[in-house]
C-alpha cells in the first residue's frame, strides 16, 4: 500500500528571479519502506523533505500522505498532525537543552496531552529499544552527538508515526556513531514497520535504505534497490552519485562501511 | 576601508542591532531633557515658587541623571553580549585588543552622540505637550510659555556627553580579560540547571513575613522607628525571593511530573525556572524601584487627601476669624462690610469662649453657641443641666488625640466644677484642644476667666465666588495693615494649598513615572535578548507540532510571570508601605492607595498586551505557523 505520494510537485521560491527547486517531482513510497533521497547540492532534497514534512507547501501538485494531502489541512490541525502522524530527525539534533533527555523524548507526547502512564510505558520501550536507558535523567549538554541524535530518534518514534522523515541524521556525526544511529534507524524501520525517508549526502547512511533516489535539479534522476548485500549497493550508490556527476564532495566515499 | 571607516559602517549598516540601545539612550536623554526644560523654565522662576520647591526640581533632576547612568550602563553592557560572538570573530581575524577598544569606543561615542542630539530634538516636541500639561495641572494662572531652552540643552547635552564618553571609556576597560573562546561561544554556553537551597529559600519566606507582620502591626510614631530596619529586611527578602525562592518553588512544581509533563507545562516551566535564575537581579531591581515609584507617589498622593482634609476640618464654614477681642475688631467689620457689599445674603455666627484654668487649658463655651452651629452644619445638638458638660475633641487627619481624660469632673473656676457626661469627636468648632461644651446659666455663673475670645463665623449664599471673595478680602486684610493670619477662606485655602502641592506632586509624579517607565523598558530589554534564542527554540517545536494557540498560550504564561513578578511583588510591598503610612497617620487612606497603585497595575497590563501582542508576532513569522 502506498503510503507517501508526491503527484508532480514543483516548488518556484521568489517572485522576480524564480528559482525553481523542484520541477513536476513524482515519488511514492510504499509502506515499512525505507526511501533515501541523494542529490547534489540545491538539487531540491531538502525542499522536498520540507514539503513533505508540511514545513513548507509546493507551489504546484500535490502531496498524499495515506491518502490524505495534509496541505489542505488549517493550521492547527495540520500542527496536530504533524505530531501525531509524523516524526523528524534532524542534522543538528534539536534537542531543547532546558530539558532533560526522558524530557526531550516525551514531548511530542506531551504536547499532544497523552496521560501519564502511556508515556512512562512509552519512554521506557523506546529508551531500551534504543539502549539510552542510562542517560535519560541526563541534560543534553551532557551527552555525546550519538547519544544526542539516538535521544532525537527516541523523540521521533515515541508517538508511533506513521512516517518518519530524517534530515542528514548522521551529518554531525563520527563514523562510528554514524553507522550506531543508521542501525538503529533500521532495525526501527524493520521491527516497527514505520516508513522512513531519509535526504542524505553520506552514501554510506544512504546505503542502510532499501530504496535510494537520486534527484537532480529538481526531478528523479536515478532509483537503485538494495539487494541482499549492503557492501554492493553501497558500491552502487558510489557509481551512481559519480554518474551524477556531483562534486567531489558529495562522494564522501573515503568512510568505508 | 580606514579603521575609522569600519567602525562607522559597522553602525550605520547594522542599524537594527543597535537600534534598540539607540532608542533606549535616547529615551533617557529625551526624559532628563523634558525635565530640564521643565525645570528651567523662566515662568517658574519668577513665580515666587517656594525656595524648597525649587531645590527639590533641581535634586530630581540629579536623580533623574544618577537612573540615567544605571540605564545607559545596563543597555550598554547587554548590548554588548549580545556581539560578543562578533568580537570574537573580529579578535580571531587578527583584529588588536587596542582596535576592538577602540572600536567599541568610537561606537559607543557615536550612538551615545546621536541618541542625545535625538533625544533634545525629540523632547523639543514633547516639551510643549509637558508644558501644557504641567500648566493645567498646576494651576498656574498665567500660561507656561514655549521657550528656547538654552539651560535645558546645554545641560542635557553636557550631561550626557560625559556620560557616555564615561561609560565607554568604563566597557571598554571590562572587554579587556576575555579569552577569545569565551567571546565566541559567549552566550552558546548551555547553563547549567538552576539551584535553590531550600534555607535560603525559607529565609526569603522568613524575611518578608516577618517585615510586612512589623510594618502592618506597629502603629503611630513607631512606623518612623520601624520604617529603616523594614525597609532593610524586606530589600533582602526581595533578593532572596527572586534568587532563591521562586527557583525552588519552580523546581518542585517541575518535580511533581503528573503536572511538569502535562502539555505546555513543560516548555514553560523548564525555561521558567532559567528565566528566572537569569532574570532575578532585573526582578530585584525593578520591584525595589516599582515599590519606591508606588510608595513615593501614594505617599504624595495621600499626603495631599490628607492636607485638603484637614482644611475641611479645620474651616468647617466658608470664612472664620478668630479674635482675642469681645468687641468686633477692625478686621471683623473689614469682613462684615466686604461681605455686605459682595455677598450681602451672608450668615454671620459668632461664639464666645472661655478659657479658664493654668494657662487656660480648660476651654469652655456655652451650649446654645454650639448647637447653633452644630443646626448650621447639620450636626449633632445637645441639652444639657445643672454642671453637666460634654467633652469635645477634635477630628483631624494628622494628629491621633488619644482617648481623652477620664470623665472626671474638673474644677474651673472659684469652685464652680463642671461634670462631664460625655465624650464626644466633633469638627463643629475648629479648635484643635479638647474643650467643654456647658449648659448656658453654668457658662453665665463663670466670671474672670484667663482668656476670652470670640470666634466668627460666615456661610456665604450658594451662588458667591468664595474663591474670589476668599482672595479678596485676604489682600484688603494685608493691605489694610491689619490681622490677616486669624483670618481663614476654605475655597481661598484650598486654592493656595493646592497650587503648592501640586508643584511637588507634579514632581513626584513625572520621577515616580520616569521610574515606572524605566523599570518597563527593563523589562523590554530582558524580553527582546531572548528573542532570539525563543525564535529557534520555537522553530524547532513547531516542526514538531505546535499550534497557533499553544505557542501564544506558552509565551504568554512566561511573559506574565516576567511582567507581573515584578510588579506584583512591588504592588504588594507598596500596599503594606502604603498601609503603615495609614496607622502612622490613623486614617484610612484606603481610596487613595488603591487609586494609585490599581492605576500602576493598569498602565502594566496595557504595557504587557502591547509588547506580548508584538513579541508573539515576531515568533509568529520567524517560525511560521
Amino acid at each position: 500500500m502506498e503510503m507517501l505520494q508526491v503527484k508532480q510537485v514543483s516548488k518556484v521560491y521568489g517572485t522576480k528571479l524564480a528559482y525553481r527547486a523542484l520541477n513536476g517531482l513524482n515519488l511514492s513510497v510504499d509502506e515499512g519502506e525505507f526511501v533515501g533521497i541523494m542529490g547534489p547540492s540545491g538539487s531540491g532534497k531538502t525542499t522536498l523533505l520540507n514539503l513533505i514534512a508540511t514545513i513548507d507547501s509546493p507551489t504546484s501538485g500535490e502531496i498524499l500522505i495515506n491518502g490524505n494531502d495534509p496541505h489542505k489541512l488549517g493550521r492547527n490541525e495540520l500542527a496536530r498532525f504533524r505530531r501525531r502522524e509524523l516524526g523528524f530527525v534532524f542534522q543538528d539534533f534539536n534537542l531543547l537543552h532546558t530539558l532533560t533527555v526522558a524530557e526531550n523524548i516525551v514531548l511530542p507526547l506531551t504536547l499532544d496531552g497523552a496521560n501519564m502512564s502511556l508515556m512512562k510505558e512509552r519512554l521506557t520501550a523506546v529508551v531500551r529499544k534504543l539502549g539510552i536507558e542510562s542517560i535519560v535523567d541526563k541534560r543534553v549538554y551532557e551527552i555525546s552527538g550519538g547519544q544526542a541524535q539516538r535521544s532525537a530518534i527516541a523523540r521521533a518514534i515515541i508517538h508511533r508515526p506513521k512516517l518518519l522523515l530524517a534530515d542528514e541524521p548522521t551529518g554531525n556525526l563520527d563514523s562510528k556513531a554514524a553507522r550506531d544511529v543508521m542501525q538503529t534507524l533500521e532495525a526501527i524501520n524493520k521491527h516497527d514497520r514505520t516508513t522512513m525517508l531519509l535526504v542524505t549526502h553520506d552514501p554510506v547512511a544512504a546505503s542502510y535504505c532499501s530504496r535510494v533516489v537520486f534527484i537532480k535539479d529538481g526531478k528523479p534522476f536515478a532509483e537503485i534497490h538494495r539487494g541482499e548485500q549492503r557492501q554492493a549497493f553501497f558500491q552502487k550508490i558510489i557509481d551512481t552519485l559519480s554518474l551524477l556527476g556531483g562534486d567531489a564532495s558529495d562522494l564522501s566515499s573515503v568512510r568505508l562501511p | 576601508m580606514t579603521f575609522r571607516q569600519f567602525a562607522f559602517h559597522n553602525v550605520l549598516r547594522n542599524k537594527r542591532l543597535y537600534a534598540a540601545f539607540f532608542f533606549s539612550s535616547m529615551f533617557s536623554v529625551l526624559v532628563f531633557f523634558v525635565y530640564a526644560v521643565f525645570a528651567f523654565h523662566p515662568a517658574l522662576a519668577s513665580e515666587s515658587l517656594n525656595q524648597s520647591v525649587s531645590r527639590g526640581l533641581h535634586t530630581a533632576e540629579a536623580i533623574i541623571y544618577i537612573f540615567a547612568i544605571f540605564f545607559v550602563l545596563y543597555s550598554m553592557s547587554s548590548f554588548l553580549k549580545s556581539r560578543q560572538k562578533e568580537f570574537g570573530l573580529l579578535v580571531m581575524h587578527g583584529m588588536s585588543t587596542l582596535q576592538l577598544r577602540l572600536m567599541i569606543f568610537i561606537e559607543n561615542l557615536l550612538i551615545g552622540l546621536f541618541s542625545t542630539l535625538g533625544g533634545i530634538a525629540l523632547g523639543l516636541v514633547f516639551a510643549k505637550a509637558i508644558l501644557l500639561s504641567a500648566e493645567n495641572m498646576l494651576k498656574l494662572d498665567q500660561s507656561l510659555p514655549f521657550y528656547w531652552p538654552k539651560e535645558a540643552i546645554l545641560l542635557t547635552l553636557g550631561a550626557f556627553v560625559l556620560l557616555f564618553g564615561v561609560i565607554s571609556l568604563f566597557t571598554v576597560m571590562l572587554i579587556r580579560g576575555k579569552k577569545i573562546i569565551e567571546l565566541i561561544k559567549g552566550s552558546s554556553i548551555p547553563k547549567s540547571e538552576p539551584r535553590a537551597s531550600i534555607v535560603l529559600s525559607l529565609l526569603a519566606a522568613l524575611l518578608l513575613g516577618a517585615g510586612y507582620v512589623v510594618a502592618l502591626i506597629t502603629k503611630g510614631i513607631e512606623v518612623t522607628i520601624a520604617f529603616i530596619p523594614v525597609t532593610v529586611v524586606v530589600i533582602i527578602g526581595t533578593y532572596f525571593l527572586f534568587t532563591q525562592l521562586s527557583v525552588y518553588v519552580i523546581n518542585s512544581l517541575k518535580r511533581r511530573t503528573r503536572l511538569f509533563w502535562r502539555r505546555t507545562n513543560m516548555l514553560t516551566l523548564s525555561d521558567l525556572s532559567y528565566r528566572m535564575k537569569d532574570n532575578a537581579r532585573t526582578f530585584f531591581i525593578i520591584s525595589i524601584i516599582s515599590t519606591v515609584a508606588f510608595t513615593a507617589i501614594g505617599t504624595l498622593i495621600c499626603f495631599g487627601a490628607l492636607m485638603m482634609r484637614n482644611i475641611d476640618e479645620g474651616q468647617p464654614f466658608d470664612m472664620q476669624y478668630l479674635s482675642s477681642e469681645q468687641q468686633p475688631s477692625q478686621e471683623v467689620e473689614a469682613i462684615r462690610s466686604y461681605l455686605g457689599t459682595e455677598a450681602p445674603e451672608y450668615k454671620q455666627f459668632r461664639i464666645e469662649i472661655g478659657y479658664y484654668g493654668e494657662g487656660g487649658a480648660i476651654i469652655v463655651m456655652p451650649l446654645s453657641s454650639y448647637n447653633v452651629l452644630a443646626e448650621e452644619l447639620g450636626s449633632t445638638m445637645y441639652e444639657l443641666t445643672g454642671d453637666e458638660a460634654i467633652a469635645v475633641r477634635r477630628n483631624n487627619a494628622f494628629i491621633s488625640t488619644g482617648s481623652i481624660t477620664s470623665l472626671e469632673p474638673v474644677g474651673v473656676h472659684q469652685g464652680a466644677v463642671l461634670k462631664p457626661v460625655e465624650e464626644t469627636k466633633s469638627g463643629v468648632v475648629p479648635l484643635y484642644q479638647t474643650y467643654y461644651i456647658v449648659a448656658d446659666d453654668f457658662f453665665a455663673r463663670l466670671d474672670k476667666p484667663q482668656m476670652m475670645k470670640s470666634y466668627y463665623f460666615w456661610n456665604l449664599p450658594r451662588d458667591a465666588d468664595e474663591l474670589k471673595a476668599g482672595r479678596e478680602l485676604n489682600e484688603q486684610l494685608q493691605q489694610a495693615g491689619l490681622k490677616s493670619y486669624a483670618f481663614g477662606a476654605k475655597a481661598y485655602d484650598k486654592d493656595q494649598m493646592l497650587r503648592s502641592y501640586n508643584v511637588v506632586l507634579f514632581i513626584g509624579l513625572f520621577i515616580g513615572v520616569i521610574f515606572f517607565v524605566a523599570a518597563g523598558s527593563f523589562l523590554y530589554f530582558r524580553l527582546y535578548q531572548d528573542l532570539d534564542d525563543d525564535k529557534r527554540k520555537f522553530a524547532m517545536i513547531a516542526k514538531l507540532g505546535l499550534t497557533r494557540g499553544e505557542l501564544s498560550q506558552v509565551i504568554t504564561r512566561q511573559m506574565l510571570l516576567l511582567f507581573f513578578a515584578p510588579v506584583a511583588v512591588a504592588l504588594i510591598h507598596g500596599a503594606v508601605a502604603l498601609t503603615a503610612l495609614q496607622h502612622m497617620f490613623m486614617s484610612s487612606l484606603v481610596t487613595e492607595a488603591a487609586l494609585v497603585l490599581g492605576s500602576f497595575l493598569v498602565i502594566q497590563v496595557i504595557y504587557f498586551l502591547i509588547a506580548r501582542f508584538y513579541y508573539i508576532r515576531s515568533i509568529r513569522q520567524a517560525v511560521q505557523i
